[in-house]
């Protein structure tokens, strides 16, 4: 390759950088006087700045009412929320409470089901199923309830988006 | 980052209603400016843009004021256009438009009368716009980024998820496509 060539491709990859990332006073001098001699790179430094000048002054017009409508529509939605928060913040804590309980009770539970299972006679593997179950269903309602709450959500965005 | 990311971060954890409003007036023709160029859809930009304000109320709270709040935005606007075009297409937005795949895709397809092509004609700089859309659409969303919103290359690699070299490197290249493009287009 000529040094020409490698001059002329040194200078327009400096053009682009400069405007994409700054470049240093090195180059900043070395391109000045390369493009002092060089129409070509001079002609490529300007269509580059006026490809750039009309990407930046393209208009694009904006449909009419289109704040107003997005700003109803976003106090809605947040009326909405309003609306739901004390809900689930009691969701969350009567599931905190449980779970409080559910911990603070385990000893004395366990003993009232092996005493169940003394008493009765069941085998101890039942009795020992029996507690975990007591243990695990008030989670499993909590998810459950979680489950529905995101399912109605989902509806929700659905909706939202059949009408996009 | 200034008062005013952190202003705004407050406002979005309350759910200020006022703050909302404001921001949509002030923030309503770069959004959907940038929607318009990544959709290549104006009836479909518009419902971006409402949808993204309404998950700017919901997911509020993520904001920390850390970062610029419209590369926040922008970010939030493309991840909703992304999730649509993966429900459409079972696809990303860039393996739809990277050109560098085994079949690249334009999100506005110049053979359809329908997207940007026809929504930009409507417009004063009818050519400039026609050019525009020529080029390969994330190309066209790095220099929006870049030349229009004035976003550094840090915002940018943070609202489109990408290392720093790949945006740069999509933005030499975009360069060279718009300036293909209006050259081509005699603009």
């Amino acid at each position: 390759m000529k040094s020409t060539d490698i001059a002329h491709e040194r200078a327009l990859q400096l053009i682009a950088q400069a405007r994409v990332d700054g470049m240093s006073d090195t180059d900043r001098n070395w391109l000045r006087a390369h493009l002092e001699e060089c129409d070509f790179c001079v002609e490529h430094a300007r269509r580059t700045d006026r490809a750039l000048r009309l990407l930046r002054t393209a208009p694009i017009s904006l449909p009419a009412g289109l704040a107003s409508r997005t700003q109803f529509r976003v106090r809605l939605r947040a009326q909405e929320l309003r609306e739901r928060e004390p809900k689930r913040r009691a969701l969350w804590l009567a599931c905190g409470m449980s779970w409080i309980f559910g911990v603070a009770s385990a000893p004395y539970v366990w003993s009232l089901f092996q005493w169940l299972g003394q008493r009765t006679g069941v085998p101890k593997l039942v009795w020992e199923v029996g507690f975990g179950l007591w243990w695990s269903i008030p989670a499993l309602f909590a998810v459950a309830v979680l489950l529905m709450e995101s399912s109605r959500k989902g509806e929700q965005a659905d909706w939202i988006n059949q009408g996009s | 980052m200034g008062d005013e990311a952190k202003t705004i971060a407050r406002g979005l954890q309350r759910r200020d209603p006022d703050l909302l409003d404001r921001l949509i007036e002030q923030y309503q023709y770069r959004l959907f400016r940038y929607l318009v160029y990544i959709s290549g859809n104006k009836e479909r930009a518009e419902d971006f843009f409402q949808e993204t304000w309404i998950r700017v109320l919901e997911r509020g709270h993520q904001y920390n004021g850390k970062s610029k709040f419209e590369a926040w935005l922008f970010a939030i606007a493309r991840n909703l256009v992304i999730d649509w075009q993966r429900s459409k297409k079972a696809q990303s937005l860039d393996t739809l438009t990277d050109p560098e795949q085994e079949h690249p895709l334009q999100l506005a397809d110049e053979n359809d009368p329908s997207p940007l092509r026809q929504v930009l004609s409507h417009e004063t700089e009818e050519n400039v716009q026609a050019s525009l859309q020529k080029i390969p659409a994330i190309y066209r969303e790095v220099l929006v980024l870049r030349f229009q919103e004035e976003l550094q290359i840090d915002e940018m690699a943070g609202v489109l998820s990408i290392p720093l070299s790949t945006v740069k490197s999509r933005l030499y290249r975009g360069l060279e496509a718009l300036r293909g493009a209006l050259q081509g287009g005699a603009v």
